[in-house]
């Protein structure tokens, strides 16, 4: 029987959604691939993962908290890790970022590009495996 | 073509009546709305009300001073255009009204058409400004959005890159041959320098514009030499470079902003260890006197030669020419100068070809007054 953990990728860069699903295939997990936050949400309902990654960036600067906050309030994404993936660093002295209030919280905030090791690492530790 | 945006209103202000009725009759037979006021105080009160494109203005009243009402409108409303309505005897005083803010003037006795072409011109230098204002603003936000828009369109498809590498490594784990995996190497590293080349740009390109944060405070220099001797210290290292430091004690303090200075250093630090060879030495020194505090990075490295040196703040300039490509960015040394520039200090260089080179930092010192 199949007992492979269900990750679930929301990325709106394709080739960065294939990049990571290779390293997260090759680590043992089946990978979900979303292209914008509504889908990304409507598919966890229907894979119900066990671990969700969120590009913070997609077609706004903050989609990526629209869909953390949208899947802590839903059956599939109350319990679930989710990890926050940036391609810049927030807390640099050169962004102007200002976080939206109430921002919901995600169990791990990875900076893009992520060394494969990292990534499987972390992934690991939050699934306790 | 008369922008919606802009009034073509016109308003007249002039104690005569008949020229008020003439003016108005001649006006809006070419179709401008008019509003006359043979009244000083009460025309300016209907341009604030009116927010007219044009304000004539007789400068000869006798209750109030045309000259008055050009500089209260000239400065309340800037964009309002105003033209002096002037007797041939008073063109000196023309000229004055000019001066505080008036666009034209139109002599008397005029005729109907040299009204209508005087008000035509003015609506088009209305027009103009408008537009010029608008394009201004248009270019200010648009430079402002462009560095955000360029760092996240720049910086994407050089993540991806990366993380596809990354993939590939993992994926290829022991299949690929050394030669192929050397070739994976060089590939990752191009990939960085490409994006140091970025944030660098980046990096001046928030100077130029003004929306580089800098937080100025009280400095203790050493510390940050310190900072940045650690931080460079792996990299000579690998390069077996030794890495000295000669360091005046109780340095006086300077003003500055602690991260782009500690980039400064580090980007010195890091320029010379490029062009030392293992086994050369990179010394790091402060010093000071009354007025400056002084950090100098010598190298015992094959120097600049004396007719390129003036040329190595300017961007992408590189001494030995194209065969430095690969050596970084080419903008570190302008980052640094323009950081330093805006400190007030100054940075510059001695070289001796075949002996090294030594950058020299001066900052001005602080007393409290």
């Amino acid at each position: 029987m199949d007992t492979k953990k269900k990750i679930l990728l929301i990325d709106d860069d394709k080739d960065f959604l294939m990049a990571t699903k290779l390293i997260l295939e090759k680590g043992g997990y089946e990978v979900f691939l979303a292209e914008d936050g509504r889908s990304g949400v409507e598919m966890a309902k229907s894979v119900n993962p066990n671990l969700a990654i969120i590009d913070m960036m997609m077609e706004t600067w903050s989609e990526g908290f629209n869909v953390v906050s949208k899947l802590r309030t839903s059956d599939s994404g109350k319990q679930i890790p989710l990890i926050m993936l940036s391609a810049v660093d927030l807390q640099g002295p050169y962004q102007s970022f200002e976080p939206p209030e109430d921002l919901p919280t995600v169990d791990l905030v990875l900076h893009k590009p992520i060394k494969a090791d990292d990534l499987l690492k972390n992934v690991g530790m939050l699934l306790r495996e | 073509m008369i922008d919606p945006g802009v009034s073509t209103h016109i308003l007249i202000i002039d104690d005569e009546e008949s020229i008020l009725d003439g003016c108005k009759q001649a006006l809006e037979k070419s179709g401008y709305p008019v509003t006359t006021s043979s009244d000083g105080l009460a025309g300016i009160k209907l341009a604030r009300d009116l927010k007219p494109g044009v304000v004539f203005v007789d400068l000869k009243m006798p209750n109030c001073s045309g000259m008055d009402i050009i500089e209260i409108i000239s400065r309340e409303m800037p964009d309002i255009v105003l033209i002096v309505i002037t007797g041939y005897a008073s063109i000196v005083s023309a000229v004055e009204a000019m001066k505080k803010g008036a666009y034209d003037y139109l002599p008397k006795p005029f005729t109907p058409d040299q009204l209508r072409a005087v008000t035509k011109r003015g609506i088009e230098h209305r027009l103009l400004k408008v537009e010029a204002e608008r394009l201004r603003e248009e270019k200010a936000r648009m430079e402002r959005n462009f560095i955000t828009f360029v760092s996240h369109e720049m910086r994407s498809p050089l993540v991806t890159i990366q993380q596809y590498i990354e993939s590939l490594k993992l994926i290829s784990e022991g299949s690929l041959k050394p030669d192929a995996m050397q070739i994976i190497h060089r590939c990752e590293k191009r990939i960085q320098n490409l994006q140091d080349l970025i944030e660098h740009w980046l990096d001046i390109s928030r100077i130029e514009n003004g929306t580089f944060s800098e937080a100025k405070v009280t400095l203790n220099l050493t510390e940050l030499i310190m900072r940045s001797l650690e931080e460079m210290n792996p990299l000579c290292q690998r390069r077996e470079i030794f890495l000295e430091s000669r360091l005046k004690d109780n340095l006086p303090v300077i003003m500055g902003d602690q991260e782009s200075l500690l980039r400064v250093f580090s980007n010195i630090i890091g320029n010379a260890t490029k062009y030392t060879p293992p086994g050369g030495t990179i010394t790091v020194c402060s010093d000071c006197d009354d007025y400056y505090v002084y950090v100098s990075v010598s190298d015992s490295g094959q120097g600049i030669p004396q007719d390129k040196l003036p040329f190595i703040f300017e961007p992408f300039f590189r001494v030995h020419g194209k065969q430095e490509r690969q050596k970084g960015s080419g903008l570190g040394l302008t980052f640094s100068k323009k950081i330093m520039d805006a400190h007030n200090a100054t940075i510059e260089a001695a070289s001796k070809e075949g002996e090294g080179t030594t950058f020299t930092m001066k900052f001005p010192r602080v007393y409290d007054l």
